[in-house]
């Protein structure tokens, strides 16, 4: 009985396999070409971050992120969230970079799904791409 | 509940701390008046005074300096003189320049200026050198030779040939982490105008030589680079006691090599981090650095400052004024023949904030 | 009647005891060498409260520090002994014992030591020395047995140490947490501020800039940093002369002039602020960072009294540390001031939140 269940569905079951490797039927279906455009298009946010972190905010008081942050540095985007006394709470660090905006750049704060916020937030943590996660960290 | 002891508070308000934070007449007590060679002068660095429009400047810069000048003006006795050690503006601007001078002119007391790469790129220094004389120059005051040098220069193609306008220059110059920047340099012309100034001196004449740029090779991506500091450090070499002050890293940084003492001034616009910090790339940092705090950076005055230098018998020690955070004295120690911070020298006695990461 | 407020007092002590303590405040820190007991705490509300010593017998801490009048006294400057006025506004001593250091400018580390300067000021207690208030409490039966009971000490042995040790445990019972603004950010109590005042909130860590140094964290809120800064208060009434009147101070100092006294008695030196106390020039006219606990009831305000109302402190720190907007600013000027460009209806709104600060505590305080 099983070997004539075995001998009937041994090409069924080859044929519903290859028939998935066709149409993508596994988890998170994508190819070698799809990851090297999302890498462009991060790459590009990124490079638009960059432009914005060196005086492309065009806030009227001029001062730019890379003032006091050149390449991103001591910025520590590996320890968000934090506590973050400037804000009183535990903050993420989309949050502290508005608190940069508004302050030393004393220009209004931009919505957290704001594009600029997302380059920004992609280029400062390229620049600080392989150092290890420690949140909390002061 | 949290127990502690009065006596820990008392503890830590001991002697030690009092050089640290005293003006000049309970230092000169400490020390002992009678060195014929002693005397001190103030260090004023990198304002970097930014035009917006018009007579509207950035407010943070301005407050700096005059936070600095309103401070230095109160040392007791007064310094014999004041030395200002470059990027007096942002972008080269004679709206820029003018203002910090104005601001400057508070000063009690002559001023000495070294130039700056923020004062120089627009005009290559023409406005700067109509105000203020030549960019390099020397001096002598109670038996010390002062020596003043332009070591913002860089490579000639750079300088005249890459960029279509003095104003694009000196934005490229401008940025720090600049991939498209070029080093820093004394150049062949002022090494020869050095050694020319140095075959006149003897060589156990104290020497103090201001710069902008460090004289070492510390971190070429932000050019806190001097491209030909050997040569210069050798030309420095025959000579017993030297001191380099230098501007530009907006950082405590401090070094011995051989006989020359390096020490940073810290800036009064705004602090930046120490190189390693930055951990694409690989840095040097001056060894003997007693890290400054970070920043809290809503205290725009924090993780800035001026300093004042006393020369005893052709020897340095730099206080470090630092607003919002303890002082440093950056002092020579003789039995150890280099510089050494009073109160953080050991490890041990370091704070959290002076950890950067 | 001593029994009774032992009671009160042992009551209230229980409410700390309590690993959460007061709703927003930490536990309080208690020094090792002086522990709580109700005995302390009645003996030195007593000593707190005796008018006994003073020069014309009228002056006592609760003179400046009424317990009606929330622990101050409602003056721009305190008046001591023959009304002899000084230079500075009285302190509250609610939440005082959380305090890092005590004074505006910080030159005693504790309360112990704090009580023990203004009997001694000419223009608050008026003794030349300890030496009447000693004779005072020695001469007295009652407090013979006090100190004996909680200090084990016999008449003639007793001394300032035990004096300032009871008055510190008295005083650190003069707490009041809880206030309407705990209850909502603390205790997730979305009713317990009205929508202006959580406006006010949003402004005081945000657009006002407040929280920097007026603290709060994520699970408590001193309102204080315990930190000293220049915010350009006074700095009009030495403005050009600091240089000599720091070098006058400094000599004056240093042939051995006492701090307490001169910052007291003599006007332009008690601008010097922080600076009297390190001598250090990146503190010239910084003063402590006081709590705002409280604060609707403990005006007038800074250093000197000079503002009066909530809405002129408002005012001040809108105009970036001056009372009118284009007033010289000093060159001393701390960091974290600067214009805040608040609407009208901005300030009204942290005004409200200010008030959301005041404890219901203060009742029972008030009244004891």
């Amino acid at each position: 009985m099983n070997r004539t269940y075995r001998q009937r569905s041994v090409p069924r079951t080859l044929a519903l396999v290859l028939f998935a490797g066709c149409t993508q039927l596994q988890a998170d279906p994508f190819s070698q070409a799809d990851l090297m455009r999302w890498q462009q298009e991060y790459a590009s946010v990124v490079e638009r971050g960059e432009k914005l972190f060196h005086g492309g905010l065009g806030n009227p008081n001029t001062v730019s992120c890379d003032q006091c942050h050149p390449n991103a540095a001591n910025t520590h985007p590996e320890t968000y969230p934090k506590f973050q006394q400037q804000l009183g709470r535990v903050a993420a660090l989309w949050e502290m970079i508005n608190w940069c905006i508004q302050n030393p750049l004393e220009s209004p704060p931009l919505a957290a799904d704001d594009s600029r916020l997302i380059a920004l937030q992609a280029y400062i943590t390229q620049e600080r791409k392989g150092v290890k996660l420690d949140p909390g960290k002061h | 509940m949290n127990g502690y002891s009065r006596r820990d508070f008392v503890k830590s308000g001991g002697a030690l701390l009092a050089l640290s934070s005293l003006p000049l007449s309970m230092v000169e007590l400490a020390f002992g008046k009678g060195d014929a060679q002693r005397f001190t002068f103030a260090y004023i660095s990198d304002s970097h005074i930014t035009q917006i429009k018009g007579r509207e400047f950035v407010r943070n810069w301005d407050r700096g300096l005059i936070r600095a000048v309103t401070e230095a003006n109160l040392l007791d006795p007064r310094p014999d003189f004041f030395f200002y050690g470059g990027d007096i503006a942002q972008l080269g601007k004679r709206a820029e320049i003018d203002h910090g001078l104005d601001i400057l002119s508070a000063l009690r007391g002559q001023t000495h200026y070294v130039i700056g790469e923020h004062d120089y790129y627009l005009d290559l220094g023409d406005y700067w050198r109509k105000q203020l004389g030549p960019d390099h120059y020397s001096f002598d005051h109670k038996g010390v030779h002062f020596v003043v040098l332009n070591s913002i220069l860089t490579y000639d193609h750079w300088t005249h040939d890459r960029w279509g306008s003095g104003e694009e220059r000196m934005q490229q110059m401008a940025r720090l982490d600049n991939p498209q920047g070029s080093p820093f340099m004394v150049g062949e012309a002022q090494r020869k105008w050095l050694q020319q100034d140095l075959s006149k001196v003897s060589r156990d004449t104290p020497l103090v030589v201001f710069s902008h740029s460090p004289l070492q090779k510390i971190y070429k991506g932000w050019n806190f680079w001097t491209d030909d500091a050997e040569q210069v450090q050798a030309l420095l070499e025959p000579f017993a006691k030297v001191t380099v002050l230098y501007g530009h890293v907006h950082q405590i940084q401090t070094n011995q090599i051989g006989n020359i003492s390096f020490h940073a001034a810290m800036a009064t616009a705004w602090p930046w981090p120490y190189p390693a910090t930055y951990r694409q790339q690989a840095s040097y940092l001056p060894k003997l650095t007693v890290n400054m705090n970070r920043a809290d950076p809503f205290f725009e005055r924090d993780a800035t400052g001026w300093q004042f230098i006393d020369l005893h018998s052709g020897l340095a020690n730099v206080h470090y004024t630092l607003p919002g955070n303890r002082n440093r004295v950056v002092a020579f120690d003789e039995k150890l023949g280099h510089p050494a911070d009073l109160r953080y020298r050991l490890a041990a006695n370091r704070e959290p904030s002076q950890t950067h990461y | 009647m001593i029994k009774r407020l032992s009671l009160s007092c042992l009551l209230l002590g229980a409410s700390f005891t309590t690993s959460a303590g007061l709703l927003g405040l930490p536990p309080v820190p208690v020094p090792v060498d002086n522990p709580q007991t109700p005995e302390k705490i009645a003996l030195g509300k007593r000593l707190f409260n005796d008018a006994r010593f003073s020069a014309d017998g009228k002056v006592s801490c609760a003179t400046c520090h009424q317990q009606a009048k929330a622990f101050t006294d409602g003056l721009p400057v305190s008046k001591g002994f023959n009304d002899l006025t000084g230079t500075r506004n009285a302190p509250t001593v609610i939440n005082a014992a959380y305090m890092r250091s005590l004074f505006w400018d910080g030159r005693e580390p504790d309360l112990e030591g704090q009580s023990m300067q203004p009997p001694v000021n000419p223009v608050e207690g008026g003794l030349p020395d300890h030496g009447p208030q000693l004779r005072v409490i020695r001469g007295d039966p009652e407090y013979v047995r006090a100190f004996k009971r909680v200090f084990g000490v016999e008449a003639g042995q007793i001394a300032m140490e035990h004096v300032a040790k009871a008055i510190a445990s008295f005083e650190r019972t003069i707490l009041a947490g809880d206030s309407p603004f705990d209850r909502y950010f603390y205790g997730a109590d979305q009713t317990a501020m009205t929508a202006e005042q959580v406006q006010g909130l949003k402004l005081f860590v945000g657009k006002g800039r407040c929280v920097s140094c007026h603290r709060i964290e994520q699970t408590q809120a001193l309102f204080t940093d315990n930190r000293f800064h220049n915010i350009g208060i006074g700095f009009k009434k030495i403005r050009g002369k600091e240089q000599e009147i720091a070098a006058a101070y400094l000599q004056s100092k240093h042939r051995g002039a006492n701090v307490d006294v001169t910052v007291l008695t003599k006007q332009d030196m008690s601008e010097l602020g922080r600076f009297a106390v390190t001598e250090n020039v990146t503190q010239v006219g910084a003063f402590k960072t006081p709590t705002l606990r409280n604060i609707a009831e403990t005006g007038p305000y800074m250093h000197d009294g000079s503002l009066e109302t909530l809405e002129d402190v408002i005012d001040f720190y809108n105009n970036g540390g001056r009372v009118k907007e284009n007033d010289p600013l000093s060159g001393f000027l701390s960091g974290g001031i600067r214009p805040l460009d608040l609407s009208d209806r901005e300030k009204q709104q942290l005004v409200a939140f200010l008030k959301a600060l005041t404890s219901h505590q203060l009742e029972q305080l008030t009244q004891r």
